[in-house]
């Protein structure tokens, strides 16, 4: 099966109001030469001339008794079907989904069917995230979360609406949900089209690319700094003062490791197809659908904002890497509360400041001058927290999935290989136990004796891996990335430790 | 065991366009063709040449859709990518009447068996239409997308096959009631048994599904290597064919039924099966794949396919004309061959 002809499909996917209309227009009204094919959920508002607007209403499909990782679009079947009928066929076609539509049976659909795997290949899903109202529905739906979390390509927009600080605390929850998507800050959102188009992420050739702090170990803080202070009080600052704002593109991570559909349109990764060519039997009715049992997730969001400062042998990277350590222990101990206008000290302990209140301050007081790393929670940018006068010698940002989001991503990495037959138990547990929470997987693996990567991309229960190009003179490393809701770091790290090829 | 039926190429035409759809005059001098690029046209067949005689009818914007001729009489019906439905008169090639029934493609078209009552098919939406273009009987919308819509023999009954239900609407004004058979999966094709005692949907989900009419009890039969999208019963109601990958898989349903048994697995083609009919009246069965193969077969007789032929691209789609004496085939590339179904000895 030639791979390189088959006709590439960007679903857009975004609330009703975020956007997503104006992009669909803008890349069709752009002058690409292009033609493209537009299936529309929202009837209505796109129109140019020269390109193909259908108008299908959404309309999901079991494809296998009900489970519902293996539901599908039934209108782009038939739509789709119906477009491979032209001998002029189309550079392009675009899925926009209706505002509350979850993105995973339009995924899955390319995965399903065999007629549209060989004809059709998901280049990337985008979403179109209103900067304005995100935390709004953030907070109170599932589909905004479950939309940026299935995302390749996500689009803050309206950002001229929202305050620069504010933008930066909902790029964090973005980002907290999804971290290997690569966000671009928008107006109008204007971007170029090749940012959104061709993006190759389900495409296994393309390499992994991760934001390497997102596969550091993780910490209670996402950010330090060491700071030179000589005795006396200082002041920490939050709210007011606003920086000036971000303009364009951001946070460029690469795409997502992606998958050419290899006829495998089964739950058993590890590279066979598997199709059930049971013997044709009659059978009684069978209970239709299997369950995917939830977890219970607790958010231990304490009030306030988690610091601790503690004295560093110098004002230097070095000496503030020695007090990592350290601050782990101090982050696991009680906090000391510290209100509004409150005092803290140095010291081996953590404090909990409150910062419900925009605009207060904290007297920092230092018995001794020397060299001093303030431990943060979260990045002081998002309260926009500082030192009065006094700028960090030297700063570091850390990897932290202490966040308050359901759904949320988390990466693992390790240098060691795995067994094959191994890997592909867990996955076959991981998928069926919990394929219903992982919205999107993918990775390198690094197998035992093998010398080529093992690549692997999934949607849902959906799974695709095969083995791709030679490690080379590349240093051997496992990286993987689960995105999807109420996931356990510790349940995927024992998954993985399981997997370790003994030493030969 | 000697062949007993051969399929001799009788004509062929070669149109500029994919050969979505085709249906047969009711007296089986004409076809009608719908084409993927729009065009609609009508071939006849000259006797004594080798050729078919094609003329366009007209056009439905990006691309033809479905193609229905009334039995027992001349009105051409087609829809198309436009969202429209036009109704042309297959013989003097003028079209009589545009509907545009809905903001949406109209997927299928089906006279009833007199000809008095054109259904289609938009979405969820289900219309009757008299010959004329007037709306007879707009349906409440069907509880999904339909993927099929069949006829039964005596034209009582029309129904729709959606996800989740087969709904059968029995064509008496002004109730028009309605029955639904729920099974969660997604019908795909519609197939009442000739002698009226079943109708029987192939499925999504990669099973097959049939009712029996009289009581309503179904049966689910499994094991079918992705979906099932071709149904067809033999004109003695005995088989129910359906496609299986590269195999057609035929029930028996004489005696107790199909239930409990194995069912008859015609093997021969190498590629998948895309177009599957029996012939009307008698027991001989066409199929035509991914493997450019046209197949005949004889089910319950014989194992090995009785005759085959190679085509020039992949077949699109087989019709068999209304007497059973020819079968014709377009394909992909736009090749259209009519066969007639040769008896020996």
């Amino acid at each position: 099966m030639a791979t390189t002809d088959r006709v590439p499909v960007t679903v857009l996917t975004g609330f009703l109001g975020s956007g997503k209309t104006t992009l669909l227009n803008r890349i069709l009204s752009e002058n690409h030469g292009k033609r493209i094919a537009v299936i529309e959920n929202e009837f209505g508002e796109v129109g140019v001339d020269h390109q193909l607007v259908i108008g299908a209403e959404e309309e999901i499909f079991e494809t296998n008794n009900g489970c519902i990782c293996c539901t599908v679009r039934g209108d782009l079947l038939r739509i789709l079907g119906q477009l491979l009928k032209r001998r002029d066929r189309f550079d392009y076609v675009m899925i926009e989904t209706t505002g509350m539509a979850d993105p995973g049976p339009v995924a899955q659909t390319f995965f399903l069917d065999d007629d549209l795997k060989q004809q059709f290949m998901l280049d990337a899903i985008v979403t179109v995230v209103d900067a304005l109202h995100f935390e709004k529905h953030l907070d109170e739906m599932n589909e905004p979360g479950e939309q940026v979390a299935f995302a390749d390509v996500i689009l803050l927009n309206k950002t001229d609406l929202v305050p620069a600080d504010a933008l930066e605390r909902i790029e964090r929850r973005v980002r907290a949900i999804n971290a290997t998507a690569k966000i671009f800050r928008t107006q109008n959102a204007n971007l170029p089209v090749e940012k959104v188009l061709n993006v190759g992420a389900f495409d296994l050739d393309r390499a992994l690319a991760v934001d390497a702090a997102f596969l550091e170990p993780q910490y209670p803080f996402e950010w330090a700094g060491v700071y030179q202070l000589e005795a006396g009080d200082y002041v920490l600052r939050t709210g007011a003062e606003s920086s000036a704002q971000h303009a364009h593109e951001h946070h460029v991570h690469g795409p997502g490791c992606g998958h050419d559909h290899p006829g495998h349109d089964g739950h058993d990764p590890g590279g066979e197809t598997h199709h059930d060519h049971g013997d044709h039997a009659h059978d009684a009715h069978a209970d239709p659908g299997h369950d995917h049992s939830g977890h219970d997730h607790d958010h231990d969001h304490g009030d306030g904002l988690g610091l601790a400062v503690l004295p560093a042998t110098a004002a230097s990277s070095d000496a503030l890497a020695q007090q990592v350590e350290p601050a782990v222990r101090a982050f696991a101990e009680e906090a000391r509360k510290v209100g509004c206008e409150g005092s803290l000290e140095p010291g081996p302990g953590l404090n909990r400041i409150d910062v419900a209140h925009d605009g207060t301050h904290f007297t920092l007081k230092v018995a001794r001058a020397g060299a001093y790393a303030i431990f943060c929670e979260h990045a002081p940018a998002e309260f926009n927290l500082r030192l009065e006068g006094r700028k960090p010698a030297a700063e570091r940002a850390f990897a932290s999935h202490h966040h308050d989001e359901e759904i949320g991503s988390i990466g693992l990495s390790d240098p060691r290989p795995l067994d094959p037959a191994k890997l592909n138990d867990w996955f076959s547990y991981l998928l069926q136990s919990r394929g219903a929470d992982i919205f999107r997987m993918k990775g390198v693996i690094n197998l035992r004796g093998e010398a080529r990567r093992y690549v692997f991309h999934g949607v849902h229960m959906m799974f695709d891996g095969r083995l791709e190009r030679p490690w080379g003179e590349a240093a051997r490393r496992n990286t993987l990335v689960f995105i999807g809701r109420n996931l356990d770091r510790q349940e995927l790290e024992a998954g993985l430790e399981s997997c370790v090829a003994p030493a030969p | 065991m000697k062949t007993p039926a051969l399929l001799e190429p009788r004509a062929s035409a070669t149109l500029d366009d994919y050969v979505t759809d085709l249906a047969w005059s009711a007296d089986g001098t004409r076809l009608a063709i719908a084409g993927g690029e729009g065009q609609v046209f009508v071939a006849t067949q000259a006797s004594a040449s080798k050729s078919l005689a094609v003329s366009a009818l007209g056009h439905h914007g990006m691309g033809t859709l479905a193609v229905a001729w009334q039995p027992r009489g001349t009105i051409v019906a087609s829809s198309g990518q436009d969202n429209a439905i036009a109704l042309w008169d297959g013989v003097t090639g003028t079209e009589r009447r545009r509907l545009r029934p809905a903001m949406a493609w109209t997927e299928h078209l089906a006279w009833s068996p007199d000809g008095t009552q054109l259904a289609s098919a938009s979405g969820k939406k289900l219309s009757l239409w008299s010959p004329e273009g007037e709306l007879v009987h707009g349906f409440d919308p069907q509880p999904g997308a339909i993927a099929a819509i069949g006829w039964d023999k005596p034209g009582r009954d029309l129904a729709a096959a959606t996800n989740g239900a087969m709904v059968i609407h029995r064509i008496e004004p002004p109730q028009y009631a309605t029955r639904q058979y729920k099974w969660p999966a997604s019908c795909q094709t519609v197939s009442f048994s000739p002698n009226g005692r079943v109708i029987a949907s192939g499925m999504q989900d990669g099973s097959l599904h049939f009712w029996y009419l009289s009581s309503a009890k179904d049966s689910q039969m499994r094991g079918y290597p992705g979906k099932v999208h071709l149904t067809s019963w033999s004109g003695d109601s005995r088989w129910l064919a359906s496609n299986a990958g590269n195999e057609v898989v035929c029930w028996d349903f004489s005696g107790k039924g199909p239930e409990g048994t194995k069912p008859v697995q015609l093997s021969g083609h190498t590629d998948r099966i895309e177009c599957l009919a029996f012939q009307p009246g008698g027991p001989y069965l066409v199929s035509a794949g991914r493997d450019w193969r046209l197949a005949l077969w004889w089910p319950g007789k014989a194992k090995q396919s009785i005759d085959a032929h190679l085509t020039d691209s992949e077949p699109s789609c087989v019709r068999w004309s209304p007497d059973g004496r020819h079968v014709a085939v377009g394909e992909r590339k736009g090749k259209l061959t009519v066969f007639e179904i040769v008896k020996l000895g």
